[in-house]
């Protein structure tokens, strides 16, 4: 089935490039003229263009329905799964991308000079003569061991360069040269060549850069001499903090050299800096626990995934797959594992648990409430996104209602169809979802009260019949009194909108509460899938549970990344790891 | 080759006592030596006959591949190996600035000398990125005043030319020539703008600089503002009939106050505009204020020469969208944008422009009123042209601009107006 919708999606594309006759209005119709009639016709289009609007009311018709036309094509093109994904699913901004694609000229690759990169090594006439051949700009020494450093050459055709360039001055080598052939021993494991630059260097310079130590490090990790890595980290230290990835090399390197200890403290020293593990690095760890029996090490290894769960952090396929084994491996507790998905309800598939709960504890609700109110619609200036008296306003409306059920981005919802009059829309939307006794929101700003002929008086007159609603000024922001009006009315009320709110909750100080954010922002959102007006709406499945990692001590349950699917950072993973403790 | 393993041997043989028996001149000496041998070595190679399709017969262990290694390791430091240890207890500073050092032997854009003052800056930078980009910063600084210097000293030898050149000629030392003035005319050029400027003071129309961001921006930001502002203050003084500048919420004790009196130095006092700590709503009355500002949702249509547009002087950089606007909603002033997207056709850039910009463009307005004469100062890189609003709807010049058709026209054509004229 992928593969036919594949075959489908690249043809219709190469359809679409052959000829613009469908892309877009007017444009395509001038170059289909140019191409059958020549350029004296599309002039007199042009005239004619201007002087008789019927005739551009008809073109741009015919135009509109070709355009209706494909994006019905389009539409049986695509699998519309009967399971649609919630809206924060994996891949799910993805699928929604590809819905409307956009034509992008693909990005020509930057020509490259035409010097033949060596595959074996020269003698000093032969880079001569390459020097001689060379016809750029640069500095022909530096560009060249750049190509071969990019090109991952051989190393002994790094040597023959160096060679060369030594003979040239004296013997030496200048450092950038030095740090790239370094960058070509350890990328083929070159032990005793990164031995050897290390001496030269040691023996040189009194100090390097960051650079060159993480070379060092990642070269001397694999080698018996991997202490000196140690001392290479805290070289780098005195200048700056160490990255995450030197912190990986090292660790790897103890763990490779059986030195748990300083794993251990290297991992401390990582958390000590507020730069978060690399996941290769906790991988590691679980990798080297399968041949150690040691509890205290185990608890090391629960708690690195509760740091999972507290950072919200999703280990990637292979990592959860040296999770599991792990778990398999523990003695005498006969852990089992199996890779799953969660129900709808909330239910492992695999063990038939109930997931943690997507709402937030009452402290944690209380808090986001007092942090959205804060930064998001103060802000430190409340003039930014409203005024105080705006907001008096609005803090009346809220306090003198009974909690709402649903608050609705009255803009957001009315602007789903493009085609559709927007009074229209959010009347049908309010309408269907008042029928149901819902106490209902409706948030905009004062100008869809103006007679205008995309917002009717009387559709919104029967909208304010059935909801309560609050109108901001035209200059104010209207989501974080979205935001703020469900908070209020409680755990129960859902908020509507097709907005992300990326925005807003960037405006949130730290990263845990715009994880908070987050999280409530899941259980709480409506997003409307109707693909047409006046269909009966339906919603975006919202999520029951928190994908996040969880324990019951004995059973784990850990989403992951799968390996095929791109996960964008508003949208959280769909795959689980099941463990349980046979009892 | 057997020679040369002897040498290094030797070498390595007498490297540790080196230090102590060979006095320092020597080391030269012996690299030298070092070097004419590998240079004897390499250029006793039989050179590898260059005929492309032919295979060539040297294996590689034959080329010599491991020679640098040794003059490199024999080569010793300035400082000798004790530098080495006692580089273990050094001051973050000197480990700082040897960081630098090695980044510019690495090809970064680094500066080559770098004050004390800009390396304790360095080192206090947080992040290794913040580090860099104030290198990078200080190094291209630097770049520009050695091109200056190298196009000064250019300048002072074509002049000597020219001075030889003049000797050279005979010129009629005796022939009495006749002038109407002496050449006095910058001077006299800055009197006139002087009395112009009075002038402005007593009966101009105000244009105000609002002076309250200096908490949003950064010291960067703050002295690029700095530099618009004497851009802007330059431009109205030579023009016919300048504005009377006013700098509102001028706070004395303030960085903006600090930097202004730093860059314009005596002359700051003989300045012909208002510098105030007062803000704008009590030298003026409200309804006559204009708040100008991109976010406004209202346009500016024609210029009012009976209003006071107000201009924040905030170089933004890091996103801060809608603090002026704020600040003219708190005090309840009108607010307007520029009609920016009604006369061009944009293309990329914010729609905030520079102060100077600002300036020249109400300038212009106040003296002609025509805005497509006034937006000539918007940069040319941020739209592709004016648009003729009365003849074409901005919806067909959008068609218009992204129909591919226009790529067979030569450049600069996607300007409308020629357009039409290629049409006619």
């Amino acid at each position: 089935m992928t593969f036919c919708l594949f075959g489908f999606r690249s043809f219709s594309k190469l359809w679409k490039n052959n000829s613009y006759l469908w892309l877009g209005p007017g444009n395509s119709l001038s170059l289909f003229l140019v191409d059958c009639y020549g350029i004296r016709n599309k002039q007199r289009w042009f005239s004619l263009t201007t002087v008789s609007p019927q005739n551009t009311k008809a073109m741009n018709l015919l135009i509109a329905k070709t355009r209706y036309h494909r994006k019905g094509d389009e539409g049986s093109n695509k699998q519309v799964s009967s399971d649609s994904p919630h809206l924060f699913a994996a891949g799910a901004a993805k699928k929604r991308a590809q819905m409307n694609p956009q034509s992008k000229d693909p990005v020509s690759p930057p020509l490259r000079n035409t010097v033949q990169l060596p595959t074996k090594p020269l003698n000093s006439e032969e880079w001569d003569k390459l020097k001689e051949d060379f016809k750029g700009k640069a500095n022909f020494e530096n560009w060249i061991s750049s190509q071969i450093t990019h090109c991952r050459s051989s190393v002994d055709v790094a040597k023959s360069l160096l060679a060369w360039v030594a003979a040239k001055n004296n013997g030496i080598v200048s450092y950038d040269l030095l740090v790239k052939y370094l960058y070509l021993c350890v990328f083929h494991k070159q032990t005793a060549e990164i031995f050897d630059v290390y001496e030269i260097m040691k023996a040189r310079y009194k100090s390097l850069e960051p650079g060159a130590y993480t070379l060092l490090i990642r070269g001397l990790i694999h080698s018996d001499r991997w202490r000196e890595a140690l001392l290479l980290l805290e070289d780098i230290k005195k200048v700056m903090i160490p990255s995450k990835k030197n912190y990986d090399d090292c660790i790897q390197g103890a763990l490779l050299h059986q030195d748990v200890d300083t794993a251990w403290n290297l991992y401390q020293e990582l958390l000590g800096h507020d730069l978060i593990p690399m996941l290769e690095t906790l991988k590691a760890f679980f990798d080297f626990g399968k041949d150690t029996k040691d509890d205290q090490y185990a608890n090391k290894l629960l708690d690195v995934l509760l740091y999972l769960r507290n950072n919200q952090l999703y280990p990637g396929e292979s990592f959860a797959h040296s999770i599991k084994a792990w778990f398999e491996s523990v003695p005498g507790e006969q852990w089992k594992g199996q890779f799953t998905t969660i129900q709808k309800s909330g239910q492992c598939l695999g063990c038939g648990k109930t997931i943690e709960s997507i709402y937030l504890s009452p402290e944690e609700y209380e808090f986001l409430k007092e942090n959205i109110m804060r930064n998001v619609i103060d802000g430190g200036d409340q003039y930014k996104k409203t005024t105080p008296e705006e907001l008096k306003r609005f803090q009346n409306l809220v306090n003198n209602h009974p909690p709402f059920d649903i608050v609705i981005d009255g803009l957001n919802v009315a602007k789903m169809f493009p085609k559709a009059r927007e009074s229209q829309v959010l009347l049908d939307v309010v309408s269907q979802l008042s029928k149901q006794n819902l106490r209902l929101l409706v948030l905009g700003r004062k100008h869809m009260l103006k007679q205008y002929s995309r917002w009717r008086k009387d559709e919104m007159e029967k909208v304010q019949k059935q909801a309560s609603c609050f109108f901001a000024d035209d200059i104010s922001k209207d989501d974080p009194f979205l935001l703020y009006a469900t908070l209020h009315s409680g755990n129960h009320c859902k908020f509507i909108t097709k907005d992300l709110m990326r925005d807003h909750k960037a405006c949130l100080p730290d990263a845990k509460t715009q994880r908070l954010f987050f999280k409530w922002q899941q259980g709480h959102q409506l997003a409307i899938i109707s693909r047409f007006p006046g269909s009966k709406i339906s919603f975006q499945h919202i999520l029951s549970y928190d994908t996040v990692v969880q324990t019951t001590g004995d059973s784990w349950h850990i989403p992951f990344d799968e390996d095929l699917v791109e996960r964008y950072s508003y949208e959280v993973p769909n795959k689980w790891l099941c463990l349980r403790r046979k009892t | 080759m057997p020679v040369f393993l002897n040498m290094s041997v030797s070498f390595t043989f007498l490297r540790p006592f080196a230090r102590f028996l060979v006095p320092f001149t020597l080391h030269r000496k012996r690299k030298d030596v070092c070097s004419t041998v590998l240079q004897k070595y390499m250029s006793s190679k039989v050179p590898a006959v260059s005929y492309p399709n032919k295979e060539r017969t040297l294996p590689p262990e034959q080329l010599e591949l491991d020679g640098w290694k040794i003059t490199m390791k024999s080569s010793v430091q300035e400082e000798g190996i004790s530098a080495v240890s006692n580089s273990k207890d050094e001051d973050p500073l000197a480990a700082t600035r040897e960081l630098i050092e090695m980044w510019r032997l690495l090809g970064r854009e680094v500066p080559e000398h770098i004050s004390e003052e800009d390396l304790k800056t360095v080192m206090e930078s947080p992040s290794k990125s913040s580090k860099r980009k104030y290198l990078k910063y200080l190094y291209v600084k630097e770049k520009m005043k050695k091109a200056k210097q190298i196009k000064k000293e250019m300048k002072a030898a074509a002049k000597e030319e020219a001075k030889k050149d003049k000797l050279l000629e005979t010129t009629e030392d005796d022939k009495q020539q006749n002038f109407l003035f002496l050449r006095l005319w910058d001077r006299n050029i800055d009197i006139a703008m002087g009395w112009k400027g009075a002038q402005a003071m007593q009966f101009g129309q105000p244009l105000v600089f609002d002076m309250a961001y200096e908490n949003y921006m950064k010291p960067k930001e703050l002295q690029n503002a700095v530099s618009q502002l004497l851009e802007s203050e330059g431009c109205n003084r030579r023009n016919v009939d300048p504005f009377h500048i006013y700098f509102c919420n001028l706070k004395t004790d303030g960085d903006y106050y600090r930097e202004l009196v730093k860059r314009y130095g005596e002359k700051w006092d003989k300045l012909l505009l208002t510098a105030t700590e007062k803000s704008h709503v009590d030298l003026f009355r409200k309804e006559n204020i204009i708040y100008l500002t991109a976010d406004s949702p209202n346009v500016m249509t024609t210029f009012k020469h009976d209003k006071i547009y107000i201009i924040g002087s905030f170089v933004d950089r890091n996103m801060q969208p809608g603090t002026s606007l704020a600040n003219a909603k708190r005090l309840k002033l009108a607010t307007e944008c520029l009609p920016l997207d009604k006369y061009l056709q944009w293309e990329t850039g914010t729609k905030n422009l520079t102060l100077d910009q600002m300036m020249r463009i109400l300038l212009c307005l106040k003296n002609t009123g025509s805005w497509e004469e006034a937006l000539k100062f918007v940069p040319r890189r941020k739209h592709t042209g004016l648009l003729e609003v009365s003849q074409y709807s901005r919806e067909f010049v959008n068609q218009l601009k992204k129909s591919k058709t226009f790529n067979t026209f030569p450049k600069g054509s996607l300007n409308i107006r020629t357009k039409k004229r290629w049409l006619k």
